[in-house]
């Protein structure tokens, strides 16, 4: 059955090509860009009038159109600018490059120039929302500070263990398994003061895409979701800067051409405030302690010619907590990027990313040299990635590459100093490379008829140099013991994984404005987050697969309906989904996962399993928009050891999810938006019974179970109120932007459960004394907050 | 407060300070005590037995299990055998007190229970089921000294007097060690006050082997305790006593203390997102019947202890 497949896919491969090159055809090609600042539109559409179907622009604004010679009208669009339509008499290859203007935001009038596209329904690709930082800016905001990952939690079959986690969670994966790019460069940690806020600052960002199924066989490397955030390239035209003082962070941006038109730069910084005020009214700074967190962005791009384009990323980003100037913990990321795009002929798009992307923490602790401990922590990775586009025919997009990824792991660095005399306990690094090969179409096989398949090939090799070691097969739940250990040299190859990862979608357009679309993707992931506690935190280590841990893999299949109404005014979607996952990693009671060299005697692994079903309405147009989410899912762990080897729900499952974000626009300068989220309560254990040992009172589950009860259901709602500063002063036009943000987080002050644990009451009894027990509720944000914030553009 | 306190108690615990945040989050993170419906569970037999080689009456306890809202005192159980035998032959028989303590006395049968690298079985014979236990007496370092530090004011605490205890871990890797604390004879049984020792640091794959006892082991000897208002005492006062007693601990004694701690220390507050999930403490204990099952440990310690008393003036205040 198999082969037969193969074959097919073959036939139809081949037919494609053979197609392509069956009649002469020409080539339109050429990028879309933004005429206010150059910045390249991501997903804009090239709809040609006469073949009723057109293309769209991809990451770096890149179209490009293979057809019959012939008199064309050209619809260049974008939503929110002003379409662009060009008459063209095709008897070459035409370059045409398109500057779209945003359209005049006379809100009086409500004239919308540009039908929003309906590539939602006539797109193969399902499962994937994207957001604009303009929606992102709107929605109300923790202490008033734009979040882009806080946002993509209002999307279906995105959860959250809770308020002021890190990370988020993907149709069931763990935070782990989703892979963050920033400019094609992966994230390690995404979060500022624990997950409080994310480390993007919105202000440089362009847009975000997530991509929870259906994933391209483009993307690989983490098994539950994509989250590609690209940033902005940087004003062409003029020198512009935007900023603005929130409630926790101050921000500045600035963006100007290099070389008008062709070079530009983006040098965005963000940093907390606080310590900085606090200075003015306390000593307790004064000794070298410090608390704050910041982040710097660049970027610059150079058009070298209409073939060739360079981009330089960079992100640099840290939080900081001392308690004095020895004494202190402090973590970031730092990613560069380096991209060149190469347009090879008028078809076939390159581009070529090298990219640095560094994750590491350190700790000190003593304030004198006779007792101190010094610890630190790093994930170094290094890549090349070359990517090909070959645009054969409206009929066909290939896509085609591979990526080298070298990781370089230092779980330990530290040194422990005892009454002056030192120990290193430095845990051995850890090297391995992960190397991957894919090949995909986009095939419209008829008006109705749209597949996407690929596959992708990926390696994984864990190398020396450095002590490795076999645990003893005990029955699962305790501590593996070694019982034996192994040296490696460097590079030295200790284990070697491969998986082909196919992936295919489908869309079935039933009637102009719905289809119907289905997936099936493998995914694979070989270094794993390793965190046993509730939410992530800096100090979980990443560590690759080895000759114990095997790559975690998952099966992911979902079917879907979407319907937009009107001109697409309104896009609906249905999805449902179930997703499969192997090997994954859970945790002994009392795992040891920080400077433990024995940590995999500490893992467990199991299998997962998570199904749900994502309902979404957005309203795209008028003065009241926004869009609704609502999910049903589950999500389940078995693994031996716990739970007596059954089933059981993992921390984040969420029966129903329901969130709305909305917005709404009036005449004068105010515009409103608001959020409500209400979730079901998560899953959690609670004991059965008490006992006493050496007067110390122990919670006990007499069925050992693991996340058998749940907490009070999750609701908020937030508003925020923006008021735009005056567009005119007098009869003349300002040229500064300002607006002021007014938000409310928690309106009615709801006390939302985080988790509800168990102690005694008395703290230190005395013997012999009765010891009661409690119950206690934790909510991280009990109360409403309040913020203001202030933002201004020139 | 009792968040900061517990944070505190183990300022240099790494996983606590992340606790730090918490700073930020205390304002609005906040804690209420509710009254869930636990399901029921019928009772299992509890066995308390950590017995040392000191020249004191040991106890052993056996008690039940109870729903964890029972807030009075634990069931004893009697009318059971309770007896301890070591490698050599010897035999230790506990007394039943009629109350679930089973108690042995050194001068009941004129010998020491705790001899330095021998075994010993605990054997409960309790309605036709046999329960049983094995501890290694492990060896147990001595204390060289105690020596109180003093402390200028700062942001939490008032100027303050802090006890350290000077002991060097045993040479070779694998002593594991639970170190109890007295003020002014009083135990000190918080739970964020238990401090075991993997070497003389807190793990296993730490592997600190054969120095002093590391800074947090060595200060978790302070309690950290509060006045009326909420501000924070200095752990010691002119005229306090202090007395550090190291239990040699068998290595999985150390992992049941390990997990017992983390069960029952809970941080509260902001700290519980990264708290681990709920799960049964180990027990060393075997039932001769699956159908009876038991719960609890026995462990047998060599102990060394030393105290000393504060005299403000022989302190230097060499802040």
């Amino acid at each position: 059955m198999k082969s037969i497949l193969r074959v097919q896919l073959l036939l139809l491969i081949s037919s494609t090509f053979f197609n392509a090159y069956a009649q002469e055809k020409f080539t339109v090609n050429g990028y879309i860009k933004d005429g206010a600042n150059g910045e390249d539109l991501i997903g804009a559409t090239l709809f040609v009038q006469e073949i009723g179907d057109g293309t769209v622009t991809n990451f770096y604004g890149f179209y490009s159109l293979t057809l019959p010679p012939g008199n064309y009208t050209f619809e260049f669009r974008y939503l929110g600018y002003l379409t662009e339509t060009r008459t063209v008499e095709l008897t070459q290859n035409e370059r045409i490059d398109v500057s779209l203007q945003l359209e005049g935001q006379q809100l009086e009038e409500i004239v919308i120039e540009a039908e929003p596209e309906d590539i939602n329904v006539s797109g193969v690709q399902m499962s994937t929302n994207k957001l604009d930082i303009q929606s992102i800016q709107k929605l109300p905001s923790f202490l008033g500070e734009v979040d882009v990952l806080k946002s993509i939690q209002t999307l279906p079959g995105v959860s959250a263990v809770g308020e002021g986690t890190t990370g988020f969670n993907v149709r069931g994966g763990s935070v782990g398994q989703n892979l963050v790019l920033l400019d094609e460069a992966p994230v390690y940690n995404s979060s500022h003061l624990l997950g409080f806020f994310s480390v993007f600052n919105p202000d440089a960002v362009k847009d975000i895409q997530l991509i929870k199924g259906g994933i391209p066989a483009r993307y690989g490397g983490r098994i539950a979701s994509i989250l590609d955030i690209r940033m902005k390239e940087g004003n062409k035209k003029e020198l512009t800067a935007q900023g603005g003082i929130g409630s926790i962070f101050s921000r500045l941006s600035v963006e100007a051409p290099i070389v008008k038109d062709k070079a530009s730069f983006i040098v965005a910084a963000r940093r907390s405030y606080a310590d900085v005020l606090a200075k003015a009214f306390t000593d307790v700074l004064d000794d070298g302690a410090a608390l704050n967190f910041y982040d710097l962005t660049l970027k610059t791009n150079y058009d070298i010619d209409p073939k060739n384009r360079i981009f330089l990323s960079g992100y640099f980003g840290r939080d900081k907590f001392k308690f004095d100037a020895q004494q202190g913990f402090s973590w970031g990321n730092t990613t560069s990027t380096l991209r060149w795009n190469h347009l090879f002929n008028d078809r076939l798009f390159s581009n070529f990313t090298v990219f640095y992307s560094n994750y590491d923490y350190k700790l000190a602790f003593g304030d004198n040299e006779l007792d101190k401990f010094d610890w630190n922590s790093e994930i170094n990775t290094y890549n090349f990635k070359p990517e090909f586009t070959y645009f054969i025919n409206p009929q066909n997009e290939v896509a085609f590459g591979g990526e080298l990824l070298a990781y370089n792991f230092e779980p330990a660095n530290a040194v422990g100093v005892s009454n002056g005399e030192t120990r290193d306990i430095t845990i051995d690094e850890k090297n391995a490379l992960e190397t991957s090969l894919y090949f995909s179409n986009d095939q419209n096989i008829s008006d109705k008829i749209s597949l996407q398949y690929g596959l992708r090939w990926s390696n994984f090799m864990y190398l020396g140099a450095g002590t490795y070691y076999n645990y003893a097969n005990i029955p699962p739940g305790e501590r593996r013991p070694v019982i034996s250990e192994s040296t490696a040299d460097n590079l030295e190859l200790i284990e070697n994984y491969t998986n082909l990862e196919p992936r295919f979608s489908f869309k079935y357009q039933t009637a102009p404005k719905s289809s119907i679309k289905g997936s099936y993707n493998r995914t694979a992931q070989y270094i794993h987050l390793i965190s046993n506690t509730t939410a992530s935190n800096p100090l979980d280590i990443w560590t690759p697969s080895t000759n114990n841990i095997e790559p975690q893999t998952a099966d992911q299949v979902a079917l879907g309906y979407f319907k937009n109404f009107g001109d697409n005014d309104y896009e609906t979607s249905v999805e449902t989904y179930y997703r499969q996952s192997r090997n994954q990693i859970d945790y002994i009671d009392g795992a040891d996962i920080l400077i433990n060299e024995f940590l995999e005697g500490d893992l467990l692994s199991g299998e997962g399993r998570a199904y749900g079903l994502e309902f979404y309405i957005k309203k795209n147009i008028g003065r009241l928009n926004g869009w609704v989410s609502y999910t049903l899912a589950r999500t389940e762990l078995k693994v031996d050891g716990i739970n007596d080897g059954e089933w059981y729900p993992t921390r984040y499952d969420q029966t129903h999810n329901f969130k709305l974000a909305a917005f709404y626009e009036t005449n004068s300068r105010w515009s409103f938006s608001a959020n409500f989220s209400y979730i079901s309560g998560t899953p959690t254990t609670f004991p059965t019974d008490r006992f006493e040992i050496q007067g110390y009172t122990i919670p006990y589950n007499f069925t050992n179970s693991r996340n058998n009860v749940r907490i009070p259901d999750f609701h908020r709602l937030d508003i925020s109120a923006t008021l735009n500063g005056k567009k005119m002063i007098g009869d003349k036009k300002r040229k500064n932007e300002d607006y002021w943000v007014f938000s409310i987080y928690n309106v009615y002050g709801r006390r939302n459960p985080f988790s509800i644990y168990f102690s005694q009451v008395d703290e230190r009894p005395l013997p012999g004394e009765v010891v009661e027990t409690q119950a206690t509720q934790v909510s991280i944000i009990g109360t409403l907050l309040p913020s203001i914030s202030y933002n201004f553009k020139f | 407060m009792k968040r900061i306190k517990s944070k505190i108690s183990t300022k240099y615990n790494v996983s606590v300070i992340l606790v730090m945040a918490g700073f930020l989050a205390a304002l609005v993170s906040c804690e209420d005590q509710i009254d869930p419906v636990l399901e029921e569970a019928p009772p299992q037999l509890v066995v308390d037995a950590w017995l040392n080689n000191q020249l004191t009456g040991q106890t052993v306890r056996l008690t039940r299990t109870r729903p964890y809202f029972n807030q009075g005192q634990p069931e004893g159980v009697t009318g059971a055998s309770v007896i301890v035998t070591d490698d050599q032959g010897k035999q230790f028989t506990f007394i039943d007190q009629n109350n679930g303590s089973y108690g042995w006395s050194p001068f009941q049968d004129n010998m020491v229970l705790g001899e330095v690298g021998s075994t010993y079985q605990l054997r409960i014979e309790l309605n036709g089921v046999t329960y049983s236990a094995e501890s290694t007496l492990n060896p147990v370092p001595t204390i060289d000294s105690i020596t109180f530090r003093f402390e200028e004011k700062d942001f939490i605490f008032p100027d303050s007097y802090w006890a350290e205890f000077w002991s060097r871990d045993l040479i070779g890797v694998g002593n594991t060690y639970w170190i109890k604390s007295y003020k002014n004879g009083m135990y000190l049984s918080n739970p964020d006050e238990i401090n075991i020792a993997f070497d003389a640091g807190f793990s296993e794959g730490g592997n600190i082997d054969g120095l002093y006892f590391i800074p947090p082991i060595r200060d978790l000897v302070n309690p950290i305790d509060e006045a009326p208002d909420d501000t924070f005492l200095s752990p010691f006062a002119d005229g306090d006593s202090v007395f550090v007693e190291i239990n040699s601990i068998s290595n999985e004694a150390f992992i049941f203390l390990n997990e017992m701690a983390l069960q029952i220390n809970r941080p509260g507050g902001f700290a519980e997102l990264f708290a681990t999930p709920l799960a049964n403490v180990p027990t060393n204990i075997s039932s001769s019947d699956p159908n009876e099952a038991v719960l609890g440990f026995f462990n047998v310690s060599a102990v060394e202890g030393l105290g000393k008393r504060l005299n403000t003036d022989e302190v230097t205040r060499t802040n």
